[in-house]
C-alpha cells in the first residue's frame, strides 16, 4: 500500500520480483535484533508483515543492504491486560487485535480502525507496530492511538525510552526513531469511566486506504464536555491531533448545534493535500463531518457503558 | 546467497535452496510447479495469491520464500485430496462462482479457511471476510451463493463429495 | 453439399424449436472443475523461468517528443541480455492500427504518449531484463502537447498525427428528417453537456504472450487474445511470415472486457518479434502497471445533447454532438465513435434526428473497446435527457420511456426498420412492475434529511454484431469421433464468459441429440475455421451460429442414416438419450455409438463445417442513413441508491436488470454476466478514475490507487427479467449478452442520485468529491 509512483520509475520495477539484493537475518530474541540493528541500523529495514516493506522494496523506492526478519520474535507478539492499561506486542497482527475482546471493549476506537483496515490476509500479516513505523499519514491505527493516549515503547542496545504518540510522527515515512530501534510495543491506559471513543475512514472502496479519517475520545459529565481528544489522518504529513478544536469544546454543553459549530475549527489544523485519493477542498470539508460523526458516536458508547 | 530451506507443502516435505529476496509465489509457480496461485496486483491488493501459511490465509506475492521455513504451506493445489473436492469447490462449481477463473483459487482457499473459523457466517461476514480478494467477473453474487452452500453442506456433514476429474 | 444442409433451411428448421432438452438450462460450464482446483492453465502458466527469454518493455516518459536517439550500450553489458530492439528490428511492417493506419507496435520517430513503448529488452534472466530496460537511454526532444480534446479539435499548430493535418481522426453523422421541424413541434427542450471518464478493465490476468520459433519459420504464439485469427494476421504483419505460418492459442484468460482484443495482438506481435529475431522461445507478461499505463481504455468522451419532445411526451427531436477522447493513437475509436453515433438515440423513436461524432486524438493512452464499446456514455446522455423531459412534462420517467420505445415496425435513427425480436418495451413493464417502481419513486421524490434514497432506470440498446453492415460471419467445425464423441473446433475464445464451455456445448449436444458430456470443445484457436472475435457479445449470438450449423448439417445426415437402418423417413427420428428411434415407436431404435459406427462404415462423413454469412444491408456514409445492425439486444435496469449528502457517497443497495436479449440458452451463464457487468459498470461510476498529471500520464497505474469494487461494496443484484425476443439468425433465436447489464448501469445509477439530490447528474464519476460539489451548488442555487 504505497503512494503514487512516478511514470519515470516505471522502468525500474516489476511487482513480480524484488530487484533488491540483501543480507538476510532473522533473529529469534529482541536482543538478538537490536545487536544487528546497533550493527546495521542505518542500512537496515526491520520486516514484520512485510505488507508495506516489500511494496516498497519491489517499486525500489527502499533499497535495504540488510533486512532483519523479526517475524520470529515470540516476545513482542502480545496483547496483556494489567488492570490499568493494555500493552500490545509490536508485532501483534492486525488479525489479533479483531479477535482481542480486550480491544474491542476498552478501546472501540481502535477496533473500529481494525475493522476497516486492509482485508483479512493483510491483517493476518500486518502488524501494529508496522503499521505505525512505517508512518503513512493514511495509517489507520495512529488516530485511535493517538485520541487513546497511548505511548510507544521504543528499545535499543541502550536501553529504552517511552514516547507518547503523538511525538512519534515526523513526516511521511519519517518517525523520530533512531537508525539503532526498534518499536517494542504500545501501550494504551484503560479509557477513564464513562468515557468513549470512535474512528471513521472515508475511503473509495472498503480495501482503500483513507481519504480521510478521524478519532475522538469523549467525555461528557452534567451534560459537559469534560474531556475531548479528536485525531485527523490523511490530512496532513503525519495524522495529527487537533488541541485548538479540543479547546473549544471543553467545558461546553454536549449539544449536536454546539458540535457542529466548534468542530468547524478542525479545517485550520490540517492541511491537506490534492492525491489520486482525493482533494484537499473535499478533505477539508469533510474532516468537520467525520469528528461530528465521531464525537456522537463516541458519546452514544460513554452513555452505554 | 542461497538459503536452504526446508517446509511442508500440501502435506508433503519440501527442501530448496532459495535467494533472500526470492517471493513464495514465484517459489511456488517456477520452482515447484503450483500454478495455482496468480499474480494479479503484486502489490497485496487483490488476493489472487493467496496460500495458507500454517492455516492462515496469507499472500505469496509479499512473503519471502526463507520465511516459511519450518513451517507449513496449502495452495489451492493442496485443498482436494485424492481428487476428493472440498464443499467449497463443490459449490463453486455448483452455484457458477467460476468465470475466468483466475481469482477463483484465491477465494476457494479464503472460503474455505472461513467455514473452519466460522461454520454459521451470514452474507455480511462473508462478504467482510473475503473483501481483499477481487474478482472483476462475477458481481460476487455467486461466489458468496458458494460460500453460503458450502457452509450448509458442511453443517449437514456431507463435506467430502467424490466428483471424478 | 447437398441441398438439405443449406444453413438457411436449417436455421428456420431448428428455430421452431418449442421443446428442448439442455437449452434453456442452467448446465454447468465445462472448465468449473479444472478452475475450482486450480488447474486451468493461463498464459503465464506456461512460462519456464531460464529456459525461455522474458521480455521487459521500455516505455516512453514523454507526453510528446523527437526520438533522437536510443543508446543500448549499457544494456547489452548486463548479463544474460539477448538484445535490445526498436523499430528499425521489425522485419514485417511497424503497422498495428485496426481502423486506420496510424499505429506503430514500437514508437518510430517519436512518442506520442507517455507509456508508449520504446523498446524491448530480452534477457535469460527475468531480473537482468528488469535491470538493462533501465539503461537504455533515450534521448528525446519534447514536442509541445495538446491533452485536451475540445482545444486538440482547434489547435492546427500542435498535431498528434502531423500527416493528418488536424487532430480530428474520424467524423461520424446520422442525419433523419429536420431537426428544425422537430424542435418547432416540441413544446418542451432540454439542453445539457455531459462528461464521462476513462475506465480500466482491470482483468485479473494482465496481457501476456509466449512465442515458440518452430523450424521452417514458423511459430507458435500462447497468447492472451479475443480473436485469434487477427492475433495471428497483426503477428505475421509484424514479422513478415505469411498467416498460414503461425499457428495462435489462446488459452483460458483471466478475463478480457473488450480489451485483450485490441491489446492482445499487440503483446503476440511483440513477443513473437523477439522469438523471430533471436531464434529463441520469447516470452513477455505486463506488469499491472504497465498494462494500466499502456493498453487502451474504455473512453471518455463530452456529448452535447438537445432533445425535443411535445405535451404528450412524444420525442419529436435529438441533436447530439459526441466528443471521443480517443488519445495518440485512433486503434479501434473510429468503430466505437459509429458505435456511439447510431445508439445516440436511445431505443426509442426519434423522428428528427442530427448526430455527429468526432474522434480526437490528444497526447494520452489511446481509447479502445471496452465491454459496451462507445454505449454506456452515450445512452448515459440519452437517459439523462429522458429524466431531464420527464420532469419538465412533469411525466413519470417509466411512463415517459414507454410511450417512445421502439417496437416491432419502428424506424430507427438511421431509417432502419425493425420488423422483429423488438421486445424492449415489454421488458420496461415488467421491470416497472418487480422493481415497484412508482411506489418507490414518489416515497424518494420527496425524500430529505441526511441519508436520501433514490431511483432510476437506464433503458439501453446494442447493436449485434459489427456496425453499418461491416461484413460478419461464423464458421465452426463439429467432429463426431468414431467412439461417439463430438468434438467442437471454434475460434470463440474463453475468458471468462463461457461461452464455449457452456452455450456451445448445449447447442452442439441439443441439435446432434448427444448427451452434452460427450461434447468437447476447442476454443480460442488458429486450427479452427476463422469465426470471427469473441467481442461485441457475440459469443454465442454470432459464434455460436457455427456451430449451431454444422451440427444441423450432421443432425441431417444422421437422421437419414437412421431412418434407412430403421425402415423409415428422416422426419420420423428422434436422437435422444443415448439413442436414434422412431418417433412413433421408440422401441426401434439403434444406440447412439452404434448409429456413429454404420456412419463410419458406411461413408457418411462425421465432420461438418458451419460457415454463415450474415445477410446485412448498407450504410450510406453521406446521407447518414441505412442499415446498421442485423438486431439489437435490449437492457434496462433500475437502480437504488443511498447518498450521504453530508459527504457526498453514494451506495448502490440493489439493482434490477432486465433483457430483451432473444433465446436465453444457459440462465445461469447469463445471469453471471449480467450480475458482473453490472458490478463493473457500478464501479465506474463510483469508484474508478484515472488521475492524469499535466503531462498526461497516468498518476495512479496500480491496484492501490485506482480501485474497482470489492464483494463488500457490491449491491445486491436482483433476478434478471427476461423477455425472449427471438432473433431468426442467432442460434435458437439468442442475441448478445455479454455487455449488456454495463450499458445502462451508469445511466440508471446516475439518474438514481439525481432523483435522490433532486438534480440531474451530467458528469461521471460520482465519487464522494463530485457528489459533495453537486450538493453544495445546489444549496448555492437555492440561497
Amino acid at each position: 500500500m504505497v503512494e503514487a509512483v512516478k511514470l519515470s520509475r516505471h522502468n525500474l520495477f516489476n511487482t513480480h520480483i524484488i530487484p533488491v539484493n540483501f543480507k538476510y537475518f532473522a533473529p529469534k530474541t529482541l536482543n538478538e535484533a537490536l545487536e544487528l540493528l546497533d550493527k546495521y541500523g542505518k542500512e537496515a529495514k526491520i520486516l514484520a508483515g512485510g505488507t508495506d516493506l516489500l511494496v516498497k522494496m519491489k517499486m525500489r523506492l527502499v533499497e535495504p543492504k540488510y533486512i532483519i526478519n523479526i517475524k520470529g520474535i515470540r516476545e513482542l507478539n502480545f496483547i496483556k491486560d494489567e488492570g490499568n492499561q493494555v500493552r500490545i506486542g509490536a508485532l501483534t497482527r492486525w488479525r489479533q487485535l479483531e479477535k482481542s475482546e480486550l480491544i474491542k471493549n476498552f478501546f472501540p476506537s481502535l477496533y473500529d480502525a481494525v475493522k476497516v483496515m486492509g482485508g483479512t490476509q493483510i491483517r493476518n500479516m500486518a502488524t501494529v507496530g508496522g503499521n505505525l513505523c512505517n508512518a503513512s499519514p493514511a495509517a489507520d491505527s495512529a488516530p485511535p492511538l493517538m485520541v487513546l493516549n497511548a505511548k510507544l515503547v521504543l528499545a535499543s542496545k541502550k536501553g529504552e525510552r517511552e514516547i507518547p504518540i503523538t511525538q512519534f510522527f515526523k513526516g511521511p515515512g519519517k518517525t523520530v526513531m533512531e537508525p539503532d530501534e526498534l518499536l517494542k510495543e504500545i501501550t494504551i491506559p484503560k479509557p477513564e469511566e464513562g468515557s468513549g471513543s470512535a474512528f471513521i475512514k472515508v475511503a473509495r472502496t472498503s480495501m482503500d486506504l483513507a481519504k480521510i479519517s478521524a478519532a475522538t475520545a469523549l467525555k461528557v459529565e452534567d451534560r459537559k464536555i469534560v474531556m475531548v481528544r479528536i485525531a485527523i489522518g490523511s490530512a496532513a504529513p503525519t495524522p495529527v491531533r487537533t488541541p485548538k478544536t479540543e479547546e473549544a469544546l471543553i467545558g461546553q454543553p454536549f449539544r449536536p448545534s454546539i458540535i457542529r459549530e466548534k468542530v468547524k475549527l478542525v479545517v485550520n489544523e490540517i492541511s491537506p493535500i490534492d492525491d489520486v485519493r482525493s482533494t484537499a477542498f473535499y478533505r477539508k470539508e469533510v474532516s468537520k463531518i467525520i469528528v461530528e460523526d465521531a464525537l456522537l458516536i463516541s458519546y452514544e458508547r460513554a452513555s452505554r457503558r | 546467497m542461497k538459503i536452504p530451506i526446508h517446509f511442508i507443502l500440501n502435506g508433503e516435505e519440501v527442501s530448496v535452496e532459495v535467494e533472500p529476496n526470492e517471493l513464495l509465489l514465484n517459489l511456488l509457480r517456477e520452482k515447484l510447479g503450483l500454478t495455482g496461485p496468480k499474480y494479479v496486483c503484486g502489490i497485496g491488493e487483490c488476493g489472487a495469491c493467496t496460500v495458507l501459511l500454517d492455516g492462515e490465509p496469507v499472500l505469496s506475492c509479499l512473503t519471502l520464500a526463507v520465511d516459511v521455513d519450518g513451517h507449513e504451506v496449502t495452495t489451492i493445489e493442496g485443498l482436494a485430496k485424492d481428487n476428493e473436492l472440498t464443499a467449497v469447490q463443490k459449490a463453486f462449481i455448483e452455484e457458477a462462482a467460476v468465470q475466468c477463473g483466475y481469482c477463483t483459487p484465491g477465494f476457494i482457499i479464503m472460503i474455505d479457511k472461513l467455514l473452519k473459523e466460522n461454520p454459521n457466517p451470514t452474507e455480511e461476514e462473508i462478504r467482510e471476510y473475503i473483501r481483499g480478494n477481487l474478482c472483476r467477473c462475477t458481481g460476487y453474487v455467486n461466489i458468496v451463493k458458494a460460500a453460503l452452500k458450502a457452509a450448509e453442506e458442511l453443517r449437514k456433514n456431507t463435506s467430502l463429495i467424490k466428483i471424478k476429474k | 453439399m447437398s441441398s438439405s444442409e443449406d444453413p438457411y433451411a436449417l436455421m428456420e428448421k431448428w428455430l421452431k424449436a418449442k421443446e428442448f432438452l439442455v437449452v434453456g438450462k442452467g448446465v454447468r460450464r465445462a472448465d468449473a472443475l479444472e478452475k475450482a482446483m486450480g488447474q486451468a492453465r493461463f498464459v503465464e502458466d506456461f512460462y519456464m523461468p531460464g529456459h525461455m527469454l522474458f521480455i521487459k518493455q521500455v516505455l516512453s516518459t514523454e507526453p510528446h517528443a523527437r526520438i533522437l536517439g536510443i543508446d543500448a550500450s549499457k544494456a547489452l553489458e548486463v548479463p544474460s541480455v539477448e538484445g535490445v530492439f526498436t523499430a528499425k528490428d521489425i522485419p514485417g511492417e511497424n503497422q498495428v492500427g485496426y481502423a486506420l493506419p496510424d499505429q506503430p507496435l514500437i514508437a518510430e520517430g517519436k512518442v506520442r504518449f507517455a507509456g508508449e513503448l520504446v523498446a524491448l529488452v530480452a534477457a535469460k534472466d527475468f531480473d537482468k531484463a528488469i535491470e538493462a530496460a533501465e539503461k537504455v537511454k533515450i534521448m528525446y526532444d519534447p514536442l509541445p502537447y495538446v491533452l485536451d480534446p475540445l482545444e486538440a479539435m482547434e489547435r492546427k499548430d500542435i498535431l498528434v498525427h502531423g500527416e493528418v493535418g488536424s487532430n480530428i481522426a474520424f467524423r461520424t453523422k446520422v442525419r433523419k428528417g429536420d431537426i428544425e421541424e422537430g424542435f418547432s413541434k416540441s413544446d418542451v427542450i432540454v439542453e445539457n453537456e455531459y462528461r464521462t471518464h476513462h475506465q480500466d478493465h482491470v482483468y485479473l490476468e494482465t496481457e501476456g504472450a509466449l512465442a515458440l520459433p518452430e523450424l521452417g519459420d514458423r511459430l507458435t504464439v500462447i497468447s492472451a487474445g479475443q480473436y485469434p485469427h487477427l492475433v495471428r494476421a497483426i503477428v505475421a504483419r509484424v514479422v513478415g511470415l505469411p498467416e498460414s505460418n503461425i499457428k495462435v492459442i489462446i488459452p483460458y484468460m483471466g478475463g478480457g472486457f473488450g480489451g485483450k482484443d485490441d491489446e492482445g495482438p499487440l503483446v503476440a506481435a511483440k513477443a513473437a518479434l523477439i522469438a523471430k529475431l533471436t531464434g529463441k522461445p520469447s516470452f513477455l507478461m505486463y506488469t499491472r502497471d504497465e498494462s494500466m499505463l499502456m493498453h487502451p481504455k474504455r473512453e471518455a468522451t463530452i456529448i452535447k445533447y438537445k432533445s425535443g419532445a411535445s405535451r404528450d411526451g412524444k420525442l419529436q427531436a435529438i441533436e447530439v454532438k459526441i466528443i471521443h477522447d480517443t488519445g495518440a493513437y485512433s486503434n479501434r475509436g473510429p468503430f466505437i465513435l459509429w458505435r456511439a453515433t447510431v445508439h445516440a438515440s436511445g431505443p426509442y423513436r426519434v423522428p428528427h434526428a442530427k448526430v455527429d461524432g468526432y474522434c480526437i486524438y490528444t497526447n494520452k493512452v489511446y481509447q479502445g473497446s471496452y465491454r459496451g464499446f462507445g454505449n454506456p456514455s452515450v445512452q448515459f446522455a440519452a437517459e439523462a435527457q429522458m429524466d431531464s423531459l420527464a420532469r419538465k412534462l412533469g411525466i413519470d420517467p417509466v411512463e415517459l420511456r414507454l410511450k417512445n420505445l421502439l417496437r416491432p415496425g419502428d424506424l430507427t435513427i438511421t431509417g432502419q426498420q425493425l420488423n422483429e425480436s423488438v421486445g424492449v418495451a415489454d421488458a420496461v413493464a415488467k421491470l416497472a412492475k418487480v422493481s415497484e417502481w412508482s411506489s418507490k419513486i414518489k416515497a424518494y421524490s420527496s425524500s430529505n434529511g441526511r441519508y436520501r434514497r433514490g431511483i432510476g432506470i437506464g433503458v439501453a440498446w446494442h447493436g449485434i454484431s459489427t456496425s453499418r453492415g461491416v461484413p460478419d460471419w461464423s464458421n465452426a467445425l463439429v467432429k463426431i469421433e468414431k467412439d461417439g464423441s463430438v468434438s467442437v473446433h471454434t475460434g470463440i475464445v474463453e475468458m471468462g464468459q463461457g461461452s464455449p464451455v457452456s452455450s456451445h456445448r448445449q447447442i452442439a449436444s441439443e441439435i446432434l441429440g448427444a448427451p452434452l458430456d460427450v461434447v468437447t470443445v476447442d476454443f480460442g484457436t488458429t486450427d479452427a475455421p476463422d469465426t470471427g472475435a469473441t467481442h461485441a457479445s457475440r459469443g454465442t449470438s454470432i459464434g455460436a451460429i457455427g456451430v449451431y450449423v454444422a451440427a444441423a448439417k450432421l443432425r441431417e445426415r444422421l437422421n437419414k442414416l437412421a431412418s434407412e437402418l430403421l425402415g423409415t423417413s428422416p422426419d420420423e427420428i428422434e436422437i435422444k438419450d443415448g439413442k436414434a428411434y422412431l418417433r412413433s415407436n421408440p422401441e426401434k431404435y439403434i444406440s447412439w455409438k452404434e448409429l456413429i459406427k454404420e456412419a463410419y462404415s458406411r461413408g457418411v462423413e462425421m465432420s461438418a463445417t458451419g460457415y454463415f454469412f450474415l445477410p446485412k444491408g448498407k450504410f450510406n456514409d453521406e446521407a447518414g442513413q441505412g442499415y446498421a445492425y442485423p438486431a439489437f439486444s435490449y437492457v434496462a435496469m433500475v437502480a437504488e441508491v443511498e447518498v450521504d449528502t453530508y459527504t457526498g457517497k453514494v451506495r448502490v443497495l440493489r439493482i434490477w436488470p432486465a433483457l430483451a436479449a432473444g433465446r436465453i440458452i444457459n440462465p445461469t451463464q447469463v445471469e453471471g454476466q449480467v450480475e458482473g457487468a453490472a458490478v463493473q459498470g457500478m464501479g465506474y461510476v463510483l469508484m474508478e478514475q484515472f488521475v492524469f498529471d499535466n503531462k498526461g500520464r497516468i498518476l495512479n497505474p496500480n491496484l492501490t490507487d485506482y480501485v474497482v469494487p470489492t464483494a463488500l461494496d457490491a449491491p445486491e443484484i436482483m433476478r434478471p427479467v427476461y423477455v425472449e425476443d427471438i432473433f431468426k439468425y442467432g442460434p435458437f433465436g439468442a442475441k448478445g449478452v455479454g455487455e449488456m447489464a454495463l450499458i445502462p448501469a451508469p445511466a440508471a445509477i446516475a439518474n438514481a442520485v439525481s432523483n435522490a439530490l433532486g438534480v440531474q447528474v451530467t458528469k461521471l464519476p460520482l465519487t464522494p468529491e463530485n457528489v459533495y460539489f453537486l450538493i453544495k451548488e445546489k444549496m448555492g442555487k437555492k440561497a
